[in-house]
């Protein structure tokens, strides 16, 4: 069930970063959905879930990309494996701890990405500059931290409604 | 036996390895892995085309609804403003059938010839750091590998990987791999343009520090790399500066509204047609 989940999550960030990001932010959107994905799945399940997730999400947007196949996909699979180890060994339950977590987890994505293109094509290819790269690790920030919020109130939201509706309270008098 | 639910160490070397390895067979031979990029693009492009679809839809819906409040102006505009295009129509018309003669009468020939096809942009790229866009139309249509893409405002970038039936993959001019020969109109001086850092501006290479280049003047496909035709507009130089070896900086200003693209043109060759002109062979 929970891969059938994290299944989903990632075919709506891919097509929402796809069609919905592009026709508001327009060509070249900076954000990167599927890597806000992937680190909300690390922080809530682990570092194992975290690098499949990175796997599997990177590959599918690199096919869809016109870069190299696998290195968007080693880039998050690293983030996953470090983001749910990080997850692991610290408290990062309250989306106060997970905001910076989404940052710095855009800038390591953003350097391995672009240290790998470096590597491959002398430099030469991927320049992004770094005003653009924050810009980028900002708005996963705000959407990953909005994600996470989401992902603590809603669940309780739910339980309590459907709590009120087995037992409805009685006001005094009744 | 390992169990790799338990060993995450393992698990990362292991898939670690497979994209290292996933990335070599690419990088050492130029084809790339087909079969996996074309299964997800072909797939994937459905999911977009159909979302692309509803949003399209509710955006039409919307525009429609709010529109209303100012159609019957903007109707008597667009009237005043067919009636002027019906006459610059038929001058122009009467000017490319004086050309064509002219062609003929010179003995030129038409050998390879170019039809367009208009095109819908369904999807953008999938990371922020490629500038592709994927159209609506694909194999069915005609559309190739290396097909031109332009729009009324210049060329926008060529057709990149195999395209599925109903959907094709473009590299835009401004994405930082991305290439074109290229004229400055006024000087016929040739050159190389480039994608760069900033998406409005692409950087033209290879022309000499004695070439004469000026700020404003056009830049238009050469046609050298086979991908482009010869002559449409790419952009108007921005800065020249002269170099600190043989060539000059230049950057081309680009004309088309990359960040809002919604309709393009790709061109798709036509079967050879060889015309003999009067008085050849």
């Amino acid at each position: 069930m929970r891969i059938a989940w994290i299944g989903l999550g990632l075919g709506v960030a891919l097509a929402v970063q796809t069609t919905l990001a592009q026709m508001v932010a327009g060509t070249g959107a900076p954000v990167d959905l599927v890597l806000v994905v992937v680190v909300v799945v690390a922080i809530a399940t682990g570092p194992l879930s975290g690098l499949w997730t990175g796997t599997v999400g990177g590959l599918l947007q690199d096919a869809l990309s016109g870069g190299v196949i696998g290195v968007g996909a080693l880039a998050k699979t690293v983030v996953g494996y470090l983001v749910g180890q990080f997850g692991a060994q610290f408290m990062v339950t309250r989306p106060a701890h997970q905001i910076p977590v989404f940052f710095v987890g855009s800038l390591v994505h953003a350097a391995f990405f672009i240290g790998v293109y470096a590597l491959l094509f002398e430099g030469d290819t991927i320049v992004s500059t770094y005003h653009d790269l924050l810009i980028q690790a900002a708005t996963n920030t705000v959407i990953g931290g909005g994600a996470a919020i989401g992902l603590q109130v809603v669940p309780g939201a739910i339980e309590r409604r459907q709590l009120r509706r087995r037992w409805p309270s009685r006001r005094p008098g009744d | 036996m390992i169990d790799l639910r338990r060993r995450t160490g393992t698990s990362l070397v292991a898939v670690m390895i497979g994209h290292v390895v996933l990335i070599s067979i690419q990088i050492n031979t130029a084809s790339g892995v087909g079969v996996f990029e074309g299964m997800a693009f072909g797939v994937f492009s459905e999911v977009q085309r159909a979302v692309s679809g509803t949003a399209s839809t509710v955006t039409t819906l919307w525009d429609g609804y709010v529109g209303l409040q100012s159609v019957q102006a903007e109707n008597e505009e667009l009237r005043r403003d067919m009636a002027k295009l019906q006459l610059r129509l038929q001058r122009e018309r009467a000017l490319a059938q004086r050309a064509r003669g002219l062609e003929e009468l010179l003995g030129l020939r038409r050998v390879v010839g170019a039809s367009t096809l208009s095109a819908r942009v369904i999807a953008g790229d999938a990371t922020p750091y490629f500038r592709t866009v994927t159209i609506d139309r694909g194999a069915r249509d005609g559309v190739r590998r290396d097909s031109a893409v332009v729009s009324p405002d210049g060329v926008v970038g060529r057709v990149v990987g195999t395209p599925t039936l109903q959907a094709a993959k473009v590299q835009l001019l401004i994405d930082r791999s991305a290439a074109a020969g290229a004229l400055i109109e006024r000087t016929r001086v040739a050159g190389l343009v480039m994608g760069d850092a900033d998406e409005r501006v692409l950087r033209m290479e290879y022309v000499s520090n004695l070439d004469d280049v000026q700020v404003g003047d056009v830049v238009v496909t050469s046609g050298i790399e086979g991908i482009y035709p010869k002559g449409h507009v790419i952009g108007d130089v921005d800065v020249v500066q002269r170099g600190p070896g043989l060539y000059r900086t230049i950057h081309v200003r680009v004309r088309v509204g990359f960040t809002d693209l919604e309709d393009v043109l790709v061109l798709v060759p036509e079967p050879a047609v060889g015309l003999t002109a009067a008085g050849g062979e």
